[in-house]
């Protein structure tokens, strides 16, 4: 007699040509863990993940994380607890102030010099339809694309990194008791270009970008400037709109991501999870 | 037998103890030139000058430029500028206007800044378009010893391009290069006039001060900012249609507050001949 073993497979279908892929695998399949490691190869290759109307449970959404690595606690201490993503003061008295940064192209943990691996974001409340969605970029197709003689220019830089400098891209005069707090959040330097244990490498940069070592302010400014740009063209992006239920993914260390614009007392909540990182910038 | 000539005088009213004087003569006194010396000092002195409904058209504002130093021409060679947000009236330049939501200097991109600006309201936005001022003469006077000794000698690098990072934090590459190309220049951050009186250059073109780390620089270019728009420097003129305001620009950070650009909001400005460089 044969035992008859059905083994899942990862069943997906790609969103963008260099970005994106639809996970269609039911809850039941994905909570079995038998899924890890087939789901984190295809992260690393397609930089966003969507499970469109899982209607995950905040323990499920833990359960599934830590079914693709170590779970990242939001601070120090927190334990295994979802953390709740919301613009909305009243919500996140601490934490909304910092957030308004998030309207802006970025990389999570650019203060750390061992960034995130990955986030899930659940959709708990939407905004309203065309507004709030979340935008993707692929910042290792991005690199690919680059031409050799601009790779050669760029792939030894170093970047400087702060928080401070967010600031100035939602509230152009700061008092100088706000640009304090915020430095108080850290700076690093870090490569521009990050080259990953894999051999692939992927562009670190976003609003936290203060400047580029040895470059005028003008300098960095086309560097910081014009890499963004090139990166999130239509062809390395995608923009998520979101129905409650929703969760996406995306790999951290070769994406950039932004939230788009909403209005901040609509009520828009996010549930999100975190992988802990697996590689440091360098 | 006695001739009696009556020569009109000034009559002013302060409106805050470190900004601003309105003025109260009619328009004739205005346009006979007698008093013109005597609004020149007080220009220099309070750094902002209203002329409540003195209803000028163009052509009085136009003689009272003159009258006062001389009428400069605007960049596309017009004497009176329509100032506007609305891309219908002022097509590209529009774009550039958006930089004068936040506080600012006119002319820090040129070695001589004109002398002074006037402004005269002919439609306003029902809803903000206030135009606040700062005197940065009157807050440079009021810091401590310490401050002063530590930014005396800095100098700062202005941009147009850094301006604009204020109101589109993420640009392209192609409106950067068209920003570039419209200057940049480094001059004292503070200014030391021919009479003797010293003011701060600040504003959205104040980039950075030079061989200062980057932090410092922001520190104290906002730092400064934050002191000289403070409460006790600023005026905030709320328009009436036929409201004329002049500021000196060489000490006054200025700025609109937000209105809609399709309201129709219109002032027409004029500009005086500079007669000094940042650079004395």
């Amino acid at each position: 007699m044969i035992a008859a073993t059905t083994l899942t497979e990862l069943r997906h279908e790609n969103l963008r040509p260099a970005i994106g892929a639809r996970v269609l695998n039911p809850k039941a399949e994905l909570l079995s863990g038998e899924l890890g490691p087939a789901i984190r190869e295809l992260l690393e290759e397609r930089g966003v993940l969507v499970f469109k109307n899982i209607d995950f449970t905040d323990e499920e959404q833990v359960a599934f994380t830590k079914t693709l690595g170590e779970f990242a606690p939001e601070r120090h201490g927190d334990g295994e607890n979802i953390s709740k993503i919301t613009l909305d003061v009243k919500e996140n008295p601490h934490s909304a102030e910092y957030l308004k940064g998030s309207l802006y192209w970025h990389i999570d943990g650019t203060m750390n010099d061992l960034p995130i691996l990955a986030s899930l974001l659940s959709c708990k409340v939407a905004a309203p339809r065309g507004t709030g969605n979340t935008g993707f970029c692929n910042t290792y197709a991005a690199w690919d694309a680059l031409p050799e003689d601009r790779k050669a220019e760029l792939k030894d830089l170093r970047a400087i990194h702060a928080v401070w400098p967010t600031v100035f891209y939602y509230e152009p005069e700061p008092s100088v008791a706000k640009l304090q707090g915020m430095r108080r959040v850290g700076e690093n330097e870090l490569p521009l270009v990050w080259k990953h244990r894999s051999g692939r490498s992927s562009l670190v940069l976003g609003c936290t970008t203060l400047s580029i070592n040895g470059k005028t302010p003008f300098e960095s400014a086309e560097i910081i400037h014009g890499l963004r740009e090139w990166c999130t063209q239509e062809q390395f992006s995608y923009s998520h709109e979101w129905d409650e239920g929703d969760l996406v993914m995306w790999d951290n260390t070769g994406t950039m991501h932004r939230a788009e614009s909403y209005d901040l007392s609509c009520g828009r909540m996010m549930h999100r999870t975190k992988l802990k990182g697996e590689e440091p910038f360098e | 037998m006695t001739t009696t000539t009556t020569r009109s005088q000034v009559k002013a009213e302060q409106i805050k103890p470190k900004i601003g004087t309105r003025i109260l003569n009619s328009k004739a006194e205005l346009l006979s030139g007698d008093l013109s010396d005597e609004i020149n000092a007080l220009l220099e002195e309070r750094g902002v000058l209203v002329f409540p409904r003195i209803d000028f058209d163009d052509a009085d504002q136009l003689e009272f430029t003159r009258l006062l130093g001389g009428v400069a021409t605007e960049i596309r060679g017009e004497t009176v500028f329509r100032v506007s947000l609305d891309e219908k009236v002022n097509d590209k330049v529009a774009e550039y206007l958006k930089g004068s939501l936040y506080w600012h200097i006119d002319g820090t991109m040129n070695a001589i800044p004109i002398r002074a600006s006037m402004l005269s309201g002919k439609v306003l936005s029902p809803e903000g378009g206030d135009t606040d001022f700062a005197n940065t003469a009157t807050a440079y006077d009021d810091l401590d010893e310490a401050t002063k000794a530590k930014i005396a000698g800095l100098r700062v690098v202005h941009s147009l391009w850094r301006s604009q990072f204020y109101h589109t934090p993420e640009p392209t590459m192609a409106q950067i290069e068209d920003w570039q190309s419209k200057g940049e220049a480094e001059i004292p951050l503070v200014c030391t006039h021919k009479s003797g009186r010293k003011s701060l250059v600040l504003g959205n073109t104040a980039h950075y001060v030079v061989g200062v780390d980057p932090k410092e620089s922001y520190r104290i270019l906002h730092g400064l900012r934050e002191f000289a728009t403070s409460e006790a420097y600023n005026y905030t003129h709320k328009w009436s249609v036929g409201d004329v305001v002049m500021w000196d620009n060489r000490t006054s950070l200025h700025r609109a507050t937000p209105y809609d650009p399709a309201s129709g909001r219109m002032m027409h400005r004029t500009i005086l001949p500079g007669t000094e460089a940042w650079d004395n």
